[in-house]
């Protein structure tokens, strides 16, 4: 199968959150009740829940400003999940095999649950802060992984991640990698031609590129989960070194040394020894002859 | 008395491993009157509080180790995913007890705990310095090599054991941070990578210091025969043993009268 990606055209959504919905049914998620209204717990944002979450895979983000030179705001709707990355952080932290790249080639980053132990190792890792976790707890038992697959289950069987199912724009969109990437540069160039000249695609290249073709209506700034120039952080490497080479080195190191030691050292022996400690005697027991005298008066000891 | 034989080499010298000289220890040699018997004596080294200390933490250490290669060796983790749940949940318990047995020992044995850091912390004696220098050569050829009288703790073992100290204390540290910084409160995703790097150097540490220190404290490298006695049993060391591995110890002890006669 050819490399897969979602289209997402932040110009042409409306924010209606049917996105947000869509992944909760398809995923079987959980949808606690929380209020975002009123005097005393209104956020000042339509983004609700505020981030994404160990039940939420998937948040529209909303972002304000005044318009520079003009009356009204400009208003950023951003998609918050899993940007599925060539260079994926988190699969290379994983150390129990439960994250891994698609082996059909869609570079979608998939996990399996089953295998997850609850490390939250591939959190610390993503540049993105995108993976959740459910069951956290203090004992550590039964906590598992909780992301965006970008719906495989519905992928293998040639339909469309929920969300895009569900999009009433066409904002989000579905398909071949190379073909969205085409449709976003189009779209950013039409941006352009009509005065927003910030537009711009995002997830062409970003970590080897990613498998979430943004189409950004307005500056970067506007979008607070897209770094700008996300990394790795140089930490996942060097933890690489040490976890492997460097782990097998010291292993097999200390053991060939020890043993080699103690090839060396079979069969040792030592007479036994005494100490007469009021002529200051050191006596080889076994020979019956004396080993050393300890000058007191020499300051020996 | 060292005499020059054919090969115009002393015979009181002998090359170490890298073609370095050593003189034997100058034994006098004189004998003793003949018949003489002498007393199997013993030495008091430990407290039962130590050992219980020491042999609690040693066990939960070898588990801890055990059950966090399943995450360190990522093969493991893969091949038995079930057995990896069981072991990250009990390298939780083993590190609490890992944690909380050293500090609860410390702040019921003030006087100890004191004791315990000024055997570590002391000047470094010329003999020090010598055993460091011959250390290896030692252990390539225990049978030739003779090592510098020691205090009651000697240096390699002041060196390999503040090293497990050292290990233990940042593991410690790293650890609860990965514990607790995932479940009571959220820790940034730098300060997990950089706890995770410090416990994974740790836990490599403890891998070369933890395994020497296990071959050399329960006596299977066989100059060292008998040492497990000192932690896994009654803690007392027989007089040639301690004379053999701690001499200006030893002795000490002996004039002082600390010291018990089994057999006459």
């Amino acid at each position: 199968m050819s490399e897969l990606a979602i289209y997402f055209d932040s110009s042409k959504c409306t924010a209606c959150r049917g996105c947000q919905a869509a992944c909760k049914v398809w995923n079987e998620l959980p949808s606690p009740i929380g209020l975002n209204a009123g005097k005393d717990t209104f956020a000042g944002t339509y983004q609700n829940p505020p981030d994404i979450n160990p039940d939420t895979r998937l948040i529209m983000t909303f972002k304000e400003r005044e318009r520079e030179g003009s009356y009204g705001v400009d208003w950023a709707f951003g998609r918050r999940s899993c940007m599925h990355c060539t260079d994926a952080a988190c699969v290379e932290v994983c150390p129990s095999g439960c994250l891994f790249h698609d082996p059909n080639g869609t570079g979608f980053v998939i996990y399996d649950a089953e295998k997850c132990i609850g490390c939250q190792y591939c959190r610390s890792a993503c540049p993105f802060d995108v993976p959740r976790h459910t069951g956290v707890g203090i004992e550590g038992a039964g906590i598992k992984l909780n992301k965006c697959t970008a719906c495989i289950d519905r992928v293998r069987h040639d339909r469309q991640p929920a969300c895009v199912t569900t999009c009433q724009q066409d904002a989000l969109q579905f398909g071949d990698r190379d073909e969205m990437l085409q449709k976003a540069h189009e779209r950013v160039e039409w941006l352009h031609e009509r005065g927003y000249a910030d537009a711009s695609v995002y997830g062409e290249n970003e970590m080897d590129g990613l498998h979430v073709i943004n189409v950004l209506k307005y500056d970067i700034s506007m979008y607070d989960e897209l770094p700008e120039n996300p990394k790795k952080s140089p930490l996942v490497d060097v933890m690489s070194v040490v976890g492997k080479p460097l782990g097998a080195v010291a292993v097999v190191g200390i053991i060939g040394g020890l043993g080699l030691t103690y090839a060396l050292g079979h069969g040792y022996h030592r007479d036994t020894q005494y100490y007469d400690e009021k002529n200051h005697d050191q006596i080889d027991v076994d020979k019956n002859v004396l080993v050393k005298h300890i000058d007191k008066e020499a300051g020996e000891r | 008395m060292a005499a020059k034989n054919s090969s115009g080499k002393k015979s009181g010298e002998y090359k170490g491993f890298m073609g370095e000289i050593y003189a034997e220890p100058e034994i006098d040699g004189t004998p003793m009157q003949p018949g003489r018997t002498y007393p199997t004596r013993l030495i008091k080294r430990h407290s039962l509080k130590t050992r219980i200390t020491h042999d609690v933490v040693a066990i939960s250490c070898l588990w801890l180790m055990v059950s966090g290669a399943f995450v360190f060796f990522p093969p493991l983790a893969h091949a038995f995913p079930a057995a990896t749940q069981f072991f990250r949940m009990s390298h939780r318990v083993m590190g609490a007890i890992f944690i909380i047995i050293p500090l609860l020992s410390a702040i019921t044995s003030p006087k100890g705990f004191v004791e315990f850091w000024k055997k570590y912390l002391v000047k470094w004696t010329p003999e020090d310095k010598e055993f460091m220098k011959k250390f290896v050569f030692y252990m390539l050829g225990a049978k030739k090599v003779h090592m510098p009288d020691q205090d009651e703790v000697k240096s390699g073992q002041r060196f390999a054991d503040g090293m497990l100290i050292l290990s233990a204390v940042l593991i410690a540290v790293s650890g609860v941070v990965l514990w607790l910084g995932t479940s009571v409160w959220h820790a940034g995703a730098t300060a997990l990578l950089v706890m995770r790097l410090i416990h994974d150097i740790c836990f490599l540490l403890f891998v070369v210091f933890g395994l020497a220190h296990i071959y050399l404290g329960a006596g299977i490298f066989e100059p060292y025969k008998g040492t497990s006695r000192l932690m896994f049993g009654d803690g007392k060391v027989p007089e040639s043993d301690a004379l053999y591995h701690w001499g200006f110890w030893a002795r000490e002890q002996i004039e002082k009268g600390n010291v018990e006669e089994v057999q006459k």
